[in-house]
């Protein structure tokens, strides 16, 4: 139990060196505050960066491999004279490989699953101006893999696993908008009617597929430039590994087994990304994390500074005290108390300042923008919009309050330093 | 009580040694009062924080029950200045942001008492000493009289055997000063007290029983017509 003479001073103290007290807090909270700001912008990026990645290959996808385009790829939209092909669902971009390719990647060692894609473009006209829609055919046995696997359904539904060979499809809801489609309505595909079961929210680095099918349609209905079917072919394989940590290895081994196929991690993605978001994440990794260290570390300082001071004006009382015999370690338990009130105080200011400054960045950040190579080999870079949200989690918050206090003590054992170096005698020196 | 025996505190400041107490000896028995005049830089303050067990000396016995001072350890001190010495400050000493009982209260904590028994001696200890009103004023607000009357209230609180006294009516006016002599003169009677008085002030001194006068650091104690040393020369 807690002696109520403890209380009553620590309490007579703080509110009668209020103040000091509050200015130390103040300090401390702004330490805590800053870097409390600079964490919620770090995670604002690093999330912008997720968002940016999953979309790009979806969740759950570790590696995406392909095969570089071949040097001389005939123009997708004609045929072998050269005459614009209509209605046509054709590979372009990416070279194409054997789907047979994917069981042996799902074989190997530490990856969960591998699934195969087809990226296409289905060639149509309209008023006369001929049109390339982005189509892609995907597994529906693994939904967890893919393009699609980002995506958010506004209406209707997924692909269902057994219908990996029914004429249905699912539309992006942008797209879906503009051509005054939705669920339930029909589109055509390689002369093929295919009825809507789906209409989904993609974000922009997503690679903008309006259309999805699933992977066996897209393979008997689509063609490769050469006019050639595409059954028992794929353009993309995902592959996910049993723990992340398992990526490079698996990624060392894909590489052994497709010696000229192109292998993709988030991680080699991320550092293609450049534009703004790649900026802002170097701004908080690097320059704002050592900002906020020594914004901290200053708080610290000047928190030591200013209870070794009033130490220094307590000379007289801390004399009296040892004089009616008060131990040394009894002296030090109040001041230490005194700074760990002090602390909590700033801790809970860290908290406010956190938030304000976290709420300020979301406001006054501007739009970022992170810059996509493409991944078919073809060059050209995508452009994506990305806002910045900060937000705070629980554990940083406790990490702020520890923060505070944690200076606090650091300033008490200064100031405890200080005290138990006087002597009785020597304090009633400096009075007499 | 006490039997200081060639006691000297010589202090450093920086290349130079200064020599406070010289080769000083002296007796107080138990229940006495002993006032100790001298000038400013004499060593008579020295003299008292050596007999209050709040320094150690450079050289030599200091006596105290039986124990010697100059060899005990820093908590073996601090113990003794918690039960056996209180101390009356000229410039009062309070803790500025605690009650008058409060600031009573604080000598005994120490001795690890109940919260309700500090608090009854803390209550009586001022009662003895006519502020049972104030008790829950602060120091500033209170008279330097009324002040110095909590001063003395927390020294004697712990019914310490000996009370040191530093110029302890330095501070106040002469109507009050007599009030605070007559206070400390009334106690030391009723409890027996061992008193040692430090004071300029020739009419304050000559109310106890012996006077000694320190002289760059050397003890001459006053009998009457002439001034002799502690070994009666």
């Amino acid at each position: 139990m807690i002696d109520r003479f403890v209380v009553t001073y620590l309490r007579r103290e703080l509110r009668g060196r209020l103040q000091q007290a509050l200015l130390i807090a103040l300090g401390l909270g702004c330490g805590a505050g800053l870097v409390l700001t600079v964490t919620a912008a770090s995670t604002g990026v690093s999330d912008a960066q997720s968002s940016v990645l999953h979309s790009l290959y979806g969740i759950g996808a570790d590696l995406t491999v392909t095969k570089p385009t071949p040097a001389a790829t005939q123009d997708p939209a004609s045929n072998a004279t050269g005459d614009l092909q209509q209605n046509t669902l054709q590979s372009d971009g990416l070279a194409l490989f054997p789907s047979n390719w994917i069981s042996s990647l799902a074989s190997l060692t530490h990856v969960a699953s591998a699934a195969g894609g087809l990226e296409l473009s289905e060639f149509t006209q309209s008023g006369g101006i001929p049109q390339a829609i982005p189509t892609e055919g995907v597994d529906v046995t693994h939904p967890e893999l893919g393009s699609l696997a980002s995506a958010t359904f506004s209406s209707g539904h997924n692909f269902s696993a057994t219908g990996r060979s029914s004429d249905v499809a699912i539309l992006d809801a942008n797209y879906a908008a503009a051509n005054k489609l939705f669920v339930g309505s029909t589109i055509t595909l390689a002369g093929t009617t295919f009825h809507v079961i789906g209409l989904v929210n993609q974000t922009q680095a997503s690679g903008a597929t309006d259309i999805y099918v699933p992977l066996g349609r897209a393979q008997t209905l689509g063609q490769s430039p050469a006019g050639q079917n595409l059954i028992g072919q794929v353009n993309v394989i995902y592959v996910a590994a049993s723990a992340s940590s398992y990526t490079p290895a698996v990624q060392s081994e894909i590489s052994r087994l497709l010696p000229t196929a192109t292998i993709t991690s988030a991680s080699d993605l991320a550092s293609q990304i450049s534009g703004s978001l790649a900026s802002a994440a170097n701004l908080t990794n690097d320059l704002g994390r050592w900002v906020a260290v020594a914004a901290l570390l200053a708080a610290f300082a000047v928190a030591g500074l200013l209870t070794t001071a009033a130490v220094n004006r307590r000379v007289r009382e801390i004399g009296t005290l040892k004089a009616l015999g008060w131990p040394t370690n009894r002296i030090i338990i109040q001041i230490m108390s005194e700074s760990a009130a002090t602390g909590i105080l700033g801790g809970f200011i860290g908290i406010a300042i956190g938030f304000a400054g976290s709420a300020l960045v979301s406001a006054l950040a501007p739009k970022l923008t992170a810059i996509i190579p493409q991944q078919n080999g073809a060059g050209g870079t995508t452009t994506v919009a990305v806002c910045l949200t900060t937000h705070l989690s629980s554990t940083a918050v406790i990490a702020a309050i520890l923060l505070a206090i944690t200076g606090a003590l650091i300033a008490g054992a200064a100031g405890a330093w200080r005290a138990t170096k006087l002597q009785p005698a020597d304090a009633f020196a400096q009075i007499q | 009580m006490y039997a200081l025996s060639g006691v000297t505190k010589t202090y450093r400041k920086g290349h130079h040694a200064v020599t406070a107490l010289d080769n000083l000896h002296l007796t107080i028995a138990a229940g006495e009062w002993l006032a100790i005049q001298g000038r400013t830089g004499s060593g008579k303050t020295t003299l008292l924080q050596l007999l209050g067990a709040l320094d150690h000396p450079s050289s030599g016995v200091i006596n105290f029950d039986g124990r010697d001072l100059a060899r005990l350890p820093e908590a073996d001190l601090t113990d003794v200045r918690a039960n056996f010495i209180g101390f009356v400050f000229q410039a009062f000493n309070l803790i500025p942001t605690l009650s008058a009982v409060e600031n009573v209260e604080a000598a005994l904590i120490p001795q690890r008492l109940s919260s309700a028994q500090r608090r009854g001696r803390a209550t009586d200890a001022l009662a003895n000493v006519g502020l049972a009103e104030r008790a829950d004023h602060l120091p500033s607000e209170m008279s330097g009289g009324q002040q110095q009357r909590v001063g003395i209230a927390r020294a004697l609180v712990k019914e310490p055997k000996v009370l040191l006294a530093d110029e302890p009516a330095g501070n106040l006016d002469i109507d009050t000063r007599d009030e605070i002599m007559s206070l400390l003169e009334t106690l030391w009677r009723d409890r027996g007290l061992t008193l040692v008085v430090i004071t300029h002030d020739t009419s304050i001194a000559r109310r106890a029983e012996r006077v000694a006068t320190m002289r760059d650091g050397r003890l001459g104690i006053d009998s009457g017509a002439t001034i002799e040393d502690a070994d009666g020369n």
